[in-house]
């Protein structure tokens, strides 16, 4: 009440809010993240465990429905297992390695330096 | 009411108001009562708890801006920029997954997500949704999801049906998890009450272990939206953002 008028009651409750708010993550940021950490290590777990298995068995169903259609027996279901078993891996080793956004290599927010630079030494060992 | 003696008897559709138009049996079950049931409740605490908004929000108020906080964070995290014009479709998916699940706890109430035809239809929707704003707006360059970078060409005969495999398989991996979590747990839930219904006097510990499994069972029930929810927000950010 001691500083500016009533005109602007609202804006001083926000910078007040903010100011409390700033000042308790700053006071135990550890606990913030640790629960924030827990909940998403709890989401993750319950996310991959199903991922490899529907992936395989899908892949499967799917090589032996082409098999069915094109009686090319077994080798539509040799192929798609082995290519099931290799995208349920990569969902897996995304959802772990927190490549959220899943198709393709690169992680988000990491196309600078020094992604990049590993990138071309790759490439130059290639060539 | 009739003690279900067989554990997967709850899972059973039972119709309620039959309805026939043409070949279509659109018959009222109790699925779909319970998912009135929950649209309604959703509605009503959104729409209610904000009617008399005050500065500082009283318990109800409170409860529909926590969720909202929840999900806006959710989606700023995962989305990021332009990720806030999902709001709406990511808030409603998430309560309402939410709220089917937290309903199905109730005894002898029916867990339309145990169900892989709904759980299905969600994940599908999101899948059409996802694939169709990537198309949108990114036209052809959308398929350049597909070929990863940096990688030599004769690779890419492998890595692209691997990449399109994955792809496609998300729909699949979406709605099983949630329904194979629904099914599995209510199905544990009721084995265990067959237990304690059929052994006595030794009722007692599979009657603790069922109360446990309750609170797992809740616990489960929150994380399988959430869950859902965000795979939504990271499906949607990489059709937004490519990469």
């Amino acid at each position: 009440m001691s500083e500016g008028g009533p005109p602007d009651p609202l804006a001083r409750l926000g910078e007040r809010i903010d100011k409390a708010r700033a000042e308790r993550v700053r006071r135990q940021p550890a606990a913030v993240n640790d629960r924030s950490a827990l909940q998403q290590g709890l989401g993750l777990g319950f996310r991959i465990g199903i991922e490899l298995v529907v992936a395989v068995g899908l892949a499967t169903g799917l090589g032996w429905a082409i098999d069915h259609w094109l009686g090319t027996r077994p080798w539509g279901m040799i192929v798609l297992f082995f290519l099931g078993v290799a995208a349920g891996m990569l969902n897996v080793y995304r959802a772990v390695a927190r490549i959220s956004t899943p198709v393709g290599y690169r992680r988000p927010g990491e196309d600078g330096v020094g992604t990049r630079g590993a990138k071309d030494a790759w490439d130059d060992d290639e060539n | 009411m009739a003690i279900e003696l067989h554990p997967l008897e709850q899972f059973t559709i039972e119709p309620l108001i039959p309805i026939h138009i043409g070949r279509l049996d659109l018959t009222y079950t109790n699925s779909a009562l319970m998912m009135t049931i929950a649209a309604v409740l959703i509605t009503a605490l959104t729409v209610l708890a904000t009617r008399r908004a005050a500065l500082v929000p009283g318990r109800w108020q409170s409860i529909a801006e926590m969720i909202y906080e929840f999900v806006a964070d959710m989606i700023d995290t995962n989305i990021g920029q332009g990720g806030r014009q999902f709001f709406p479709f990511i808030f409603t998916l998430f309560m309402f997954i939410l709220f089917a699940n937290l309903l199905g706890m109730i005894p002898f109430s029916f867990t339309f997500t145990s169900h892989i035809i709904v759980t299905f239809a969600l994940a599908a929707l999101v899948f059409i949704l996802v694939t169709a704003i990537g198309i949108a707006r990114h036209g052809f360059h959308f398929l350049s999801l597909f070929v990863p970078h940096g990688v030599p060409k004769v690779l890419l005969l492998l890595l692209v049906p691997i990449e399109l495999l994955s792809y496609f398989i998300r729909p699949f991996t979406l709605s099983i998890r949630l329904f194979a979590n629904m099914l599995a747990g209510h199905t544990m839930l009721a084995i265990f009450g067959g237990f304690a219904a059929s052994v006595g006097l030794f009722a007692f510990f599979p009657t603790a272990i069922d109360i446990l499994l309750v609170g797992l069972e809740l616990l489960v029930a929150v994380l399988q939206a959430y869950v859902f929810a965000i795979l939504t927000c990271l499906y949607l950010n990489e059709a937004i953002h490519l990469h």
